[in-house]
C-alpha cells in the first residue's frame, strides 16, 4: 500500500475515537431513509415476479382475443385453424348483472366459462373437488356475495332469470383482474348455463374472451402477430401472457414509483442530517487539520480520509437500513398476499437491496462532499488563532455543486425510472429547500432584529436562535420539509374525499340502471315513478365502435401501443338528443335544428377526443353499430365535465340518425338512502336482465381503496416525519454540550431549574412552529398545484388540517426538544463546572 | 453572615468513597474578607462552591444570612445564588455564545431587573471594558474573561462575593489587577469576601486565612491571634 493511503486510512480510522455520536446519528439518518426504499422495492420485485412468474395463470392463456361482441366467423374461424394445430380454447364472457335471492338483490361480476377452465393455473374452491363445480345450473361464488345476501352453500340464488345453486365458495381464481376495486363479488358459472339468464341482449356490455394454450415450444408473439395480422380489426384486442394484466401492472408500477419517490424524500431529509452532522463535525476538528497541515498533510488527503470514512458510515447505515426494509416487507408480505389472485412471493430482492445501498451511499457521500470541502480552505495558521465561529479563507467551491446536484438527480431519475417524473422531483425539492432556508434565513434574522422581549424566557429563547451555534437553519429546513411532505399527503386525500363526498349520496343518483330493452322502457318508468314518486331519467345507449375517421379507414396497428391508439379502439356509446345536454357547453359550432337534423346524421363531439381522433367541425365519423356502418357529419364540439356523475358521452348524434339501431337504454334514479333497497329489489324483480350499479357504495368502496393507498403513502411520509425528527435530535445533540454547560452556568447564577427548561421549550416551540408555517405553507402550495395541474380536482383541504401541521410540528419539536435537555436540568452546577 | 457546622463531603472516585470534607466548621462575620489556603485537593474549592449553594454536602449545615442551605429545594438554592452571591470561578465559566454585555446583564435579567443592559455596559465600564462588550468570550484574553466574570458576579451587588483562585489561569500582573478589583468591591460594597487560594501572598491580604488540609480545618490565623 503507499504510504499515502496509508497515511489517509489510518486517519480514517484514528478520527472515530470519540465521535460515536455524530457516528451514531449519521447511520440514523440514511437507515430509515434506505429502509423505506427497500421496503417498495423489494415489494415491487416480488410482485413483478409474482406476475412474471403467474403470467399466463394471470391471463388465463397465452394468447386472448379480447372483444365487446362475440367472435365473428372470420376470428371463430383462425381460432379453429389454431385448434387444428394443437391449442387448446376456452371462452370466457364476463359482464355484470344482478342476482338475488331472498327478497335481497347485490350486484355481481358474472363470469361464464367454457369446459376446460381454467387453462392455466388453478381454480381453488370450497368444498375442494377434482370435479368441476359449475354447470347444470351450479354457480361457485365469492365469500362475500354468500353474506351479503345471507346464504349459504346448497341455496338457491337467481342470476338474470337464470336459477342457480350455490355449488361451493371461490377461494382462489387465477385470472382475476387484480383490479383495484370491482363493482361485486364474483360469480363463476358454466357458458351453457349463461343463456338461460337471458342478459345477453343486443346492446349489453359483455367482455367476450377467446383464451388459448398454445402446444408446448410454440411461439406466443408470433402467433399473435399472425392473428392480429389476419383479423386486421380495431376492436380485437390481441394480447399475449407477457402482456397478461396491463393495466394492474400499470397501477402498481405507478403506486410504487410514487412511494418509492416519498421514500426518497425521507432519504433526502436524512442528507440534510448527514450534512449537518459533517458539518459540525468538520468545524470541531478545524483545529486537527490545521495541525495536520502545519505538519505537512496535503487538503487532499484529509479530505481523502474524512471521505472515506463518511461513506463507509452511509453504507453501514444503508446495510442496516436494507435489513430493516427488508424485513418490513418479509412482515408485510402474508398481510397483502390475500389481495392478488395467487399468492404474493415475498423473499430478499437482491436488486432493491443493491439500489437501496446505492441510493444511500451516493447520497451520503453527495451531501457530505459540500461540507467536507471545507477542509481545502482550514489555514494552518487557524491553530495561532480563537474566534467563537471562525471564519475560513477562499470562497466555497461553487462548481462542486454541480457534480453534487448531477448526482442527486441522477439518483432521483433512476428512483423515479422516468427523467422527466426525476427531474420534476429534484426541481421540487430543489425550490422547497431553496424557499425554507429562505424562510429560515428570515425566522433568524427576524429574531436579530426583534425588540427586547419582556419575558426573560422568551428574551432568552429567541436569542437562542441567532446566537453563534444556532441549529435553527437545520431544523427549520428538515423539519419544514417532512412537514410539507406529509400534510401535502394530507390535503390531497382531503380534497379527493371531498370531491367524493360531494358527488356522493347527496348530489349523485342513487342507481344507475343499465341494460334496460327498448321493449321495457316504459314499463320501468312506470314502475320507478311509482315506488320512488319521480320520474328516472332514461337515455338511449347505442354500442358502436370507431369505423373511419374523415372517410380513412381505422385499422389496428400492432406497433402502436395501447395508450396511443385507446380512442380508436375503445368502444363507443352513443346517444342522440334534440337539445344539447345540459352543463355541456357548446365550445364550436352551434346545435342542430330540427330540419338540419332530418336533412343529414349530425354528431355532437367532446373537444378533447376530437382533438385526439383530429376531426374538426364539418369532417366526418363513421360508426360500425353491430355490421352496419353509419357516417355523420361533426356540426359542433361540446365541453364535458367527466367527473360528474351525468350521464355523459364523446359523440351525440341527432335525433333519428340512429334509429333502427340496437338500443338500449340507462337510467339514473334518485332515491332516499332508506328506499334503496326496496327500489332495487322491485326493479330487480320485474327486470332480471336490469343490472343496478348502487352508486353510493361504489363511492364508498372508491373511498375504501383511496384509504388504503393513503395509508400506504402516509406510512412513507411518516418516515420523513421520523428522519427529519432525528435530524431535529441530532441538531440538538451536536450542541448538547454547549447546552449543559450554558444550562449550568444559568442555574450557577440563579436561574432556577423551570426558567431554564422555559428557555428551552421556548426555543423549541418556536422552531417547531416556524417549521410547521413554513412547511404547511409549501404543502398547501404543493397540494394546489397538484391538484389543479395533475387531478383536475377543486381544493378541498381544510384550514384546520393546516392548523395541525403546525401544531403537530410545534408539539413533536417540544416533545424532541425536552427529550434531549431534560436531562441536563437535573445536574448539580459544581460536577459541571469543575470538569470544565 | 455563614455559619458552618459539622460538614462533610464524600464522593466517589473509581468506585471507592473519597472523603472531600470531613467534619468542618467555622463562622464568618460580615463584610470580612476571608482567605482559604491549602494544598491542591484539600477540599478549598468544594467548600466554597457548598457554601455558594452549587452543590449539597454529605452532612452538616451550613447557615447564610440566617437561611439554612441544606433546607432549600433545588430552586430555592437557586434563588439564593440569585439574590446572595456573586462567584468567579478560576476559569471564568462565561457563556461562550453571549457577547460580555450579555454576560454581564445575565444575573440582572435573571431578577428581572429592567435597566439591565444600561447597568452591564455600566459595570463593563468600571472593570475597564467599556470598549469590548460586544464580542464574545473567545476574543478576549484570559484576564478580560475575568474581569467580565468579576463584573458579573458583583452586578446584583450580593452580600456574598466567592472568588474561587480568581487568578489561577492569570500571570502574576493580571492577578494583581483582578484581587485588586475584587478587594475594592468588597470594602465599596461592604459585601462578605471569600476567596480560594493556595498563593500565600495573596492569603495575607484577607483580614483571616482559614487553612485546609485533608479535607479539614489545619488552621485558622485570627482564630490563632484571638488565642
Amino acid at each position: 500500500m503507499p504510504s499515502s493511503a496509508r497515511f489517509v486510512l489510518g486517519l480514517a480510522w484514528r478520527e472515530t475515537r470519540g465521535a460515536g455520536r455524530h457516528f451514531a446519528y449519521l447511520v440514523a439518518c440514511i437507515m430509515l431513509g434506505v429502509g423505506a426504499l427497500v421496503a417498495v422495492g423489494s415489494f415491487a420485485a416480488g410482485l413483478e415476479r409474482t406476475v412474471g412468474r403467474s403470467a399466463r395463470a394471470l391471463m388465463g392463456g397465452d394468447v386472448e382475443i379480447r372483444s365487446a361482441h362475440p367472435l365473428s366467423a372470420d376470428a371463430g374461424a383462425a381460432v379453429s385453424e389454431l385448434t387444428r394445430e394443437g391449442a387448446r380454447t376456452l371462452s370466457v364472457s364476463e359482464l355484470v348483472a344482478m342476482s338475488s335471492a331472498a327478497g335481497k338483490s347485490q350486484i355481481v361480476e358474472l363470469k361464464a366459462v367454457g369446459s376446460g377452465y381454467p387453462l392455466y393455473g388453478n381454480l381453488v374452491t370450497d368444498p375442494a373437488t377434482p370435479e368441476p363445480l359449475i354447470g347444470s345450473g351450479r354457480a361457485l361464488v365469492h365469500g362475500s356475495l354468500l353474506s351479503r345476501l345471507g346464504l349459504k352453500v346448497g341455496d338457491r340464488l337467481t342470476i338474470g332469470e337464470g336459477e342457480f345453486t350455490v355449488s361451493g365458495v371461490i377461494l382462489q381464481e387465477p385470472d382475476r383482474a387484480v383490479g383495484v376495486f370491482s363493482l361485486g363479488p364474483r360469480v363463476l358459472i358454466d357458458a351453457g348455463d349463461l343463456k338461460g339468464t337471458r342478459l345477453i341482449r343486443p346492446g349489453s356490455r359483455v367482455r367476450y374472451r377467446e383464451l388459448i394454450r398454445l402446444p408446448r415450444g410454440s411461439d406466443a408473439e408470433a402467433v399473435k402477430e399472425r392473428l392480429v395480422a389476419r383479423l386486421n380489426d380495431p376492436i380485437l384486442r390481441v394480447t399475449t401472457y407477457t402482456h397478461a394484466q396491463p393495466g394492474v401492472r400499470r397501477f402498481w408500477r405507478q403506486l410504487t414509483v410514487y412511494l418509492g419517490l416519498t421514500g426518497l424524500v425521507a432519504l433526502m431529509v436524512g442528507g440534510i442530517g448527514v450534512a449537518t452532522s459533517v458539518r459540525t463535525f468538520v468545524r470541531g476538528k478545524l483545529e486537527t487539520i490545521a495541525v495536520l497541515k502545519c505538519l505537512g498533510a496535503d487538503w487532499r488527503q484529509v479530505l481523502a480520509a474524512y471521505l472515506c470514512q463518511t461513506v463507509l458510515l452511509g453504507l453501514g447505515g444503508s446495510l442496516l437500513g436494507a435489513a430493516l426494509g427488508s424485513a418490513v416487507q418479509w412482515a408485510l408480505t402474508p398481510v397483502l398476499s390475500p389481495m392478488m389472485p395467487v399468492p404474493l412471493e415475498g423473499g430478499l430482492s437482491p436488486r432493491a437491496i443493491l439500489t437501496g445501498l446505492t441510493m444511500g451511499t451516493g447520497l451520503t457521500l453527495l451531501f457530505a462532499l459540500w461540507p467536507l470541502l471545507d477542509v481545502r480552505r482550514v489555514p494552518p495558521a487557524l491553530i495561532l488563532r480563537h474566534d467563537v465561529e471562525p471564519r475560513l479563507p477562499g470562497r466555497r467551491p461553487w462548481l462542486a455543486a454541480i457534480p453534487i446536484v448531477a448526482g442527486l438527480t441522477a439518483l432521483a431519475v433512476w428512483e423515479a425510472g422516468s427523467l422527466k417524473v426525476g427531474a420534476i422531483f429534484i426541481g421540487g425539492l430543489a425550490g422547497a429547500l431553496i424557499l425554507l432556508a429562505a424562510g429560515a434565513r428570515l425566522v433568524i434574522e427576524g429574531a436579530r432584529r426583534l425588540p427586547r422581549l419582556r419575558s426573560l424566557a422568551w428574551r432568552q429563547a429567541v436569542a437562542n436562535l441567532h446566537r453563534p451555534g444556532s441549529h435553527a437553519g437545520i431544523v427549520l429546513v428538515s423539519l419544514g420539509l417532512a412537514v410539507m411532505l406529509i400534510v401535502a399527503v394530507a390535503l390531497l386525500e382531503q380534497s379527493l374525499r371531498a370531491e367524493l363526498a360531494e358527488r356522493g349520496p347527496g348530489r349523485a343518483p342513487a342507481f344507475f340502471f343499465i341494460d334496460i330493452q327498448p321493449d321495457q322502457a316504459l314499463a320501468f318508468r312506470t314502475l320507478v315513478a311509482e315506488k320512488t314518486g319521480r320520474e328516472p331519467s332514461l337515455t338511449p345507449v347505442v354500442r358502436s365502435r370507431l369505423a373511419a375517421i374523415n372517410g380513412a379507414p381505422v385499422s389496428q396497428d400492432p406497433r402502436q401501443r395501447r395508450e396511443e391508439v385507446w380512442y380508436l379502439s375503445r368502444e363507443y356509446v352513443l346517444t342522440w338528443a334534440a337539445e344539447p345536454p345540459p352543463e355541456n357547453p357548446v365550445v364550436a359550432g352551434r346545435w342542430w335544428t330540427a330540419e338540419e337534423a332530418q336533412r343529414e346524421p349530425l354528431i355532437s363531439v367532446e373537444e378533447e377526443i376530437a382533438k385526439n381522433l383530429g376531426v374538426t367541425l364539418g369532417g366526418t365519423l363513421a360508426f360500425d353499430i353491430q355490421g352496419v356502418t353509419v357516417t355523420a357529419r361533426v356540426a359542433n364540439l361540446r365541453r364535458v365535465e367527466w367527473q360528474t356523475f351525468n350521464t355523459n358521452f364523446f359523440v351525440i348524434f341527432s335525433q333519428g340518425a340512429l334509429d333502427g339501431a340496437p338500443t338500449t337504454w340507462l337510467a339514473t334514479v334518485r332515491v332516499p338512502p332508506a328506499d334503496e333497497l326496496a327500489v332495487q329489489s322491485a326493479v330487480t324483480t320485474a327486470f332480471p336482465n336490469v343490472t343496478a350499479i348502487p352508486i353510493r357504495e361504489v363511492l364508498e368502496r372508491i373511498a375504501g381503496v383511496l384509504d388504503q393507498i393513503a395509508l400506504a403513502i402516509r406510512l412513507l411520509a411518516g418516515v420523513s416525519i421520523a428522519t427529519g425528527l432525528i435530524v431535529t435530535a441530532g441538531a440538538l445533540s451536536v450542541s448538547r454540550h454547549q447546552r449543559l454547560y450554558q444550562s449550568v452556568i444559568l442555574k450557577a447564577l440563579g436561574a432556577t431549574r423551570g426558567l431554564v427548561a422555559r428557555v428551552f421549550a421556548v426555543e423549541y416551540a418556536l422552531l417547531g412552529a416556524a417549521a410547521g408555517l413554513g412547511g404547511t405553507a409549501l404543502a398547501a402550495a404543493l397540494a394546489a398545484g397538484v391538484l389543479h395541474w395533475a387531478l383536475d380536482v377543486r381544493w378541498g383541504g381544510s384550514p384546520v388540517t393546516l392548523a395541525w401541521g403546525v401544531a403537530a410540528s410545534t408539539g413533536l419539536a417540544l416533545a424532541v426538544g425536552f427529550l434531549g435537555t431534560f436531562r441536563l436540568l437535573g445536574r448539580r452546577p459544581l460536577a459541571v463546572l469543575r470538569s470544565e | 453572615m455563614i455559619s458552618v457546622r459539622g460538614l462533610g463531603m464524600r464522593l466517589e472516585s473509581g468506585g471507592q468513597p473519597v472523603h472531600v470534607l470531613t467534619d468542618v466548621s467555622l463562622d464568618v462575620p460580615a463584610r470580612q474578607f476571608v482567605a482559604i489556603a491549602g494544598p491542591s485537593g484539600s477540599g478549598k474549592s468544594t467548600l466554597l462552591g457548598l457554601i455558594a449553594g452549587l452543590d449539597r454536602p454529605t452532612t452538616g449545615t451550613i447557615v447564610v444570612n440566617g437561611v439554612d442551605l441544606t433546607s432549600l429545594s433545588e430552586d430555592g438554592l437557586a434563588r439564593f445564588r440569585r439574590d446572595t452571591v456573586g462567584y468567579v470561578f478560576q476559569s471564568f465559566h462565561l457563556i461562550p455564545t453571549l457577547t460580555a454585555l450579555e454576560n454581564v446583564a445575565v444575573p440582572l435579567e435573571l431578577a428581572d431587573e429592567s435597566e439591565a443592559p444600561d447597568r452591564a455596559r455600566e459595570l463593563l465600564r468600571d472593570v475597564g471594558l467599556a470598549e469590548r462588550a460586544h464580542h464574545y468570550p473567545v476574543q478576549l484574553s484570559g484576564g478580560e474573561q475575568q474581569r467580565v466574570a468579576v463584573a458579573r458576579a458583583v452586578a446584583r451587588r450580593p452580600t456574598l462575593l466567592l472568588a474561587d483562585e480568581p487568578t489561577g489561569n492569570l500571570d502574576s500582573a493580571t492577578g494583581k489587577q483582578i484581587i485588586d478589583l475584587l478587594v475594592a468591591l468588597n470594602r465599596n460594597l461592604g459585601s462578605t469576601l471569600v476567596l480560594v487560594t493556595h498563593d500565600p501572598a495573596l492569603a495575607a491580604l484577607a483580614d483571616r486565612v482559614i487553612t485546609l488540609r485533608d479535607g479539614r480545618v489545619a488552621g485558622d490565623e485570627q482564630e490563632r491571634d484571638a488565642v
